[in-house]
Formats: structure tokens, sequence, C-alpha cells
């Protein structure tokens, strides 16, 4: 087993080059619902982060004994486990914000990144790498949601985290606490990423 | 073969692990849940009863500070009345009670208030819903909610309703409110049960218009 | 306990309520498939299928297992075994009898099962507390309300890939994206159908 990355280059990675989103475009599913405010982005990231750092590193730790043709069950069962953990905290402390991320909490379980991570990187590495790999990716993930969010509130409410931000006289863009705001944002944010940093983002090619 | 058997066994334990580490954390926080139901109910009464709660931190307790003083909770027609009390004790204020019913995407739960002689709402608030963000669930802003203070429980001229949701702006008769805005449905749902709650409330309350209990 | 009838609940939910429009679920294979629009139908078909199937099995486990027995925090990981296995019956399936279509899907069918539109689904069945029935309809009009998107985002994609001149960055998913919003701005005017919300 060749051996793994050093831990900066594993950082770097996962938050730029590697980012899911810029890179794959993965994982936006269940998460940009949330995004019309930073508050439940900021805990709907922090669930995130938690799930990924845990599940990469209990998959990797399971690595030696996983039969092969159950890996992916394991996997699920891992991320299902951290992910209703993650759920049940919220609800317990955090239960406003738990009614409004809804069934999106349930849903990082099927976040194509967080599997995507565990077999791509996780089942062949040491703990620490994967763990570190884990958490760098969901950051850079986190990161974007982030942006998203603070773009969407502070147009769709005139706020940020409930503070007003927008002078008094400015009419909300009801469009981007609704779904397509949402789309508009992140395409527009891919698109200048993209076109910023053509050789970083390879063309999509036949994706 | 011993491969497969190895699989099973190995997926069995594992869930068993997992299981129980989940269950356990449920089991831990569970009280807390429990207490947090508790305060955004009592919370949710205060707010239909118009009793202001001091915000900032240390705000669940005095909810439930406020609730256990203000608030007696009693059984009626098969549905619970939280009767609220004024400052001394002594002078009913008026009555909360939970209404639900059909939403468009899902139930409705809603608060509402009444004051002490049963002849005009106070408030009324809709601690949980499922329709949509954006349309239906912009019920619970104040915008909307705030339009029912002060509803008078009186049918105008024959109507079998106290209140009608009509397109937004163009409310001009007594008891007609404006519907929230591209939400149809949700509306029609929010109209139609909130005033066979209120009659079934209403109807059932004669001792209440006195004001004693 | 609801009382919408199960047609305006079927259109309701491929319009107005769109899995993925509206509710941004099923959006992984969507970027990635959207381009061929032959593979997208026939994706679309078999998640019609599945999500209808899955969304009735997971209502009778949930109200028949599950609740009596406490167990409901353990919906998550019930939910995707139940949708794992099914799929895994479909392909099955669909290699026996579908062979063309075998080689077509591809990779596409084993990730029917992290679709977040399925366990969705399912998860909006039990937080709107649908019955049977309106879980089997809510199932079905969501498939198919993932299928359109699919389809017209990918129809709207192979027309401008054709055309090409798109500014550089552009291609692939940000314009993908931008389709999208667009689409499901589109497709709000749909709330103004009095039948519909």
């Amino acid at each position: 087993m060749p051996a793994p990355p050093p831990n900066r280059e594993i950082i770097r990675n996962g938050f730029w080059a590697e980012n899911p989103i810029f890179r794959h475009t993965l994982g936006i599913c269940s998460t940009l619902a949330v995004t019309n405010v930073v508050a439940n982005t900021l805990v709907m990231d922090a669930g995130l982060i938690f799930t990924m750092a845990l599940s990469s590193l209990t998959v990797s730790l399971l690595r030696g004994v996983t039969p092969t043709r159950i890996r992916m069950m394991v996997q699920m069962l891992v991320i299902a486990s951290y992910v209703i953990i993650v759920d049940i905290m919220i609800r317990a402390h955090l239960p406003d914000i738990s009614e409004a991320l809804g069934p999106y909490v349930g849903l990082i379980i099927t976040n194509c990144i967080v599997m995507g991570r565990c077999e791509a990187f996780a089942r062949s590495n040491p703990p620490l790498p994967s763990f570190v790999d884990g958490l760098a990716t969901a950051l850079g993930f986190s990161s974007v949601l982030l942006v998203i969010a603070l773009v969407r509130e502070t147009l769709g409410f005139g706020s940020v985290l409930g503070f007003r931000v927008m002078p008094a006289g400015f009419t909300p863009w009801t469009i981007m606490i609704m779904a397509p705001g949402a789309f508009f944002v992140l395409g527009l944010l891919v698109w200048a990423v993209r076109a910023r940093f053509p050789q970083v983002f390879a063309a999509p090619g036949k994706r | 073969m011993k491969e497969r058997i190895f699989s099973v066994v190995y997926m069995f334990f594992l869930t068993l692990v997992f299981t129980s580490v989940v269950s356990l954390v449920k089991h831990v926080n569970a009280e807390k849940i429990r207490l947090n139901e508790e305060v955004k109910l009592q919370a949710v009464v205060l707010d239909a009863l118009g009793i202001k709660v001091r915000s900032g931190p240390l705000r669940n307790e005095a909810v439930t500070a406020l609730f256990g003083e203000r608030v007696r909770r009693s059984e009626g027609e098969g549905r619970a009345i939280y009767t609220g009390y004024d400052e001394t004790g002594e002078e009913i204020v008026g009555y909360a009670f939970p209404a639900a019913g059909p939403g468009f995407w899902g139930p409705i739960q809603a608060m509402v208030g009444v004051d002490a002689g049963v002849t005009e709402v106070v408030g009324v608030s809709f601690p949980r819903h499922s329709e949509t963000p954006g349309l239906g669930a912009r019920m619970t802003e104040p915008q909307f909610r705030d339009q029912f203070r002060g509803l008078p429980l009186r049918k105008s001229g024959g109507d079998a309703v106290y209140f009608r949701l009509v397109a937004p702006g163009s409310a001009d008769r007594p008891g007609e409110l404006d519907a929230i805005t591209g939400a149809t449905m949700t509306s029609k749902a929010i109209e139609r049960f909130l005033n066979r709650e209120l009659d079934s409330f209403v109807a059932a309350a004669p001792r209440s218009r006195t004001g004693r209990e | 306990m609801n009382s919408i009838d199960p047609g305006t609940l079927f259109f309701a939910a491929i319009f107005t309520n769109n899995i993925l429009l509206t509710n941004f679920l099923g959006l992984c294979p969507y970027i990635a498939i959207s381009r061929d629009l032959r593979a997208a139908s026939g994706l679309g078909v078999a998640v019609v299928f599945v999500m209808s199937c899955t969304a009735v099995l997971n209502h009778l486990i949930y109200y028949h297992v599950l609740l009596p027995y406490g167990l409901e925090h353990f919906r998550f990981i019930v939910f995707i075994i139940v949708i794992a296995s099914f799929v895994q019956l479909v392909e099955m399936t669909v290699e026996r009898y579908f062979p063309a279509l075998y080689v077509v899907l591809g990779i596409f069918l084993p990730l029917i099962t992290v679709n977040c539109a399925i366990l969705g689904a399912s998860l909006f069945m039990v937080i709107r507390e649908y019955t049977v029935v309106q879980a089997a309809v809510y199932g079905a009009g969501s498939g198919i309300g993932w299928m359109m998107a699919i389809s017209l985002v990918g129809a709207i994609r192979e027309k401008l890939e054709k055309s090409g001149n798109l500014p550089r960055g552009l291609e692939g998913p940000a314009i993908t994206l931008l389709i999208t919003g667009m689409l499901s701005l589109a497709f709000i005017a749909f709330s103004g159908m009095i039948q519909i919300q």
C-alpha cells in the first residue's frame, strides 16, 4: 500500500484542489436547502465536519478487518450512526434550529461526499491521515456553504445571524430565500472560481 | 463459505456496537429533549396569551417560571386549556388552547389565545407545520399572525365563520383577513381548521364568558 | 393526519413542491447524467419506481414496527437498508430482463441508493404524517417530478453544448446550476394555480 501523502498536502487538497463543490459539484444535494440562514448553515457545517472526520477515522480503523464485499454497507452503517448522534445532539441542545433543519440533517447520510471520501481515501489509508482528509474536505465544503449562506441571508433577509446588516430602506430579495436563489448563487460562485482558476479545476470533460 | 459467515457475523456485531452507542447517546439526551419540548409549549402558551417573556440568557428559566406563576392547565372537552392569570394570580386574563388541523403538506399545530370573556382573540401562534418555506411557512411571521389580535369572536351577518382569509389587499369587510401571498391551499386549510376549533371552544365554554372559573 | 386528496398531492409533488427544484434533493446524479437524455429518462423511470415502492415500504415499517417499539430514531438506518435492498433487487431484475438498459445505466443504478431524493421522500413522508396512499402518491409524484426536472435540464444542456460558445468556466456544473435555478424559478409560477399550492 503506497504511503499516504503528508498531512499538509491532504489539508490543502481537501480544501481547494479536491474541494467537492468546485471540483466535482457533489454533495450539494441536501445541504443547499439550509443555506438561506447563516445560523442553520453553521450548525449543518458542524454536523458535516463531525460526521465526515469521524466516519473517515472509523472506516480507516476498520479497514483491516472489513471484508471487501460488505464495505459499502459498513460505511453506511458508520455514517448513519454518526449522523443519528448529530441529530440527537442538535435536537437536545439547539431545538429551534433542529426544527428549521428538518430532515436535512438525516440526509447527510446520503451525501455523496461523505461516502465518497470513505471509499476513495479512508478505506486504504491509516487513521490519522484519513481523519485529516475527512476533516479538510468537510471544512472546504463547509466554507463554500457558508459563503453561499452569507450571500443568501444578507440579500434575502437583510441580516446575518439575525443581526440586521443592510440599511433600513433595503427591500429584501425574497428570491434569495427560496430555491432558485441557492442555485443562482452557487452557479455564479462555481463559474467565478472555475473561470479564475481553470487549471486547478480542469474542464469537466466527459464526467 | 467461511468468508460469508464471517461477513454476516462481522456485520451483526458491528451493527450491535453502533446501535448501542446510538441508543446510549439517545438515552443520555432524552431528558433534555423532553425538557425542550416542555419549555417550547410553555413559551407558545405564554405568547398566545399575550404574556411577554423577558428575552436574553436564561430565557428558558424565565419561561418556566412565568408559566408556573401565571398559567393553570386544565382539561376540558378532551383538550387542554391553559388559563392565564395576571400578576396577582387572582384575575383571569385569558385562555389559550391548542388547535390542530390538516395543512396542505402536513398537520399544522396552533395555539390560540382568547380574552377572559371569550369575546376576542388575543393571539395565535403556529409552533408546528410542514408547509413550504417562503410560501405557506410564512404563517409564522408576525405580519400574518398579528392580524388575529383583537379579532372579535363574533359572526357577522349570517356568516358561519369568525374570519375569512382573502386575497391580500382585498380585505374590506369585518372578519376578512389577508391570506398568505401565493399560498392559497395553506391559507384555506388554516381558515378551515381555525374557524372550526374556535367554534368548538366557544361553544364548550359558556362559563368562561363571565371570566370566572 | 391531513386531508390532501391524492390527486392534488400528486400534482403538487411534481410541480409546486418538486423534490429537486424546491427541496434540492437528488442533485448529484442529476449533474452527472443530465447530459445524456436517454440515460436520464431511463434512470428517471427507475427512480420513480424505487421511490414509490420504498415510500410505501418505509411507511409500513415505520408505523408498524419502529413507532410501536419506540425505535423511531433508527429510521435513518432502517430506511436506507430498505432502499439499498430494493435497489439491489431492481438492479438484478434490469440486468436479467433489460440488458440493454443495464449497459446504459451502468454505475448509476447502485447510485440510486445514495440518491438523497429517495431517502428524502421517505423522511418527508414521516414528517408530514402521510397515510399509506398518500405516501405512494407522493413517492410516485416526486419521482416523476425528478425525472421531469432532469430531462428538462438535460435537453437544455444538450442544445447549449451543441451551439458551443459558453464563456470560460461556465461549462459543466456552473451552467447546469444556473439552468436549474431558472427552472426552479419557473416552477414557482405553478403555485398560482388554484388546485395546487
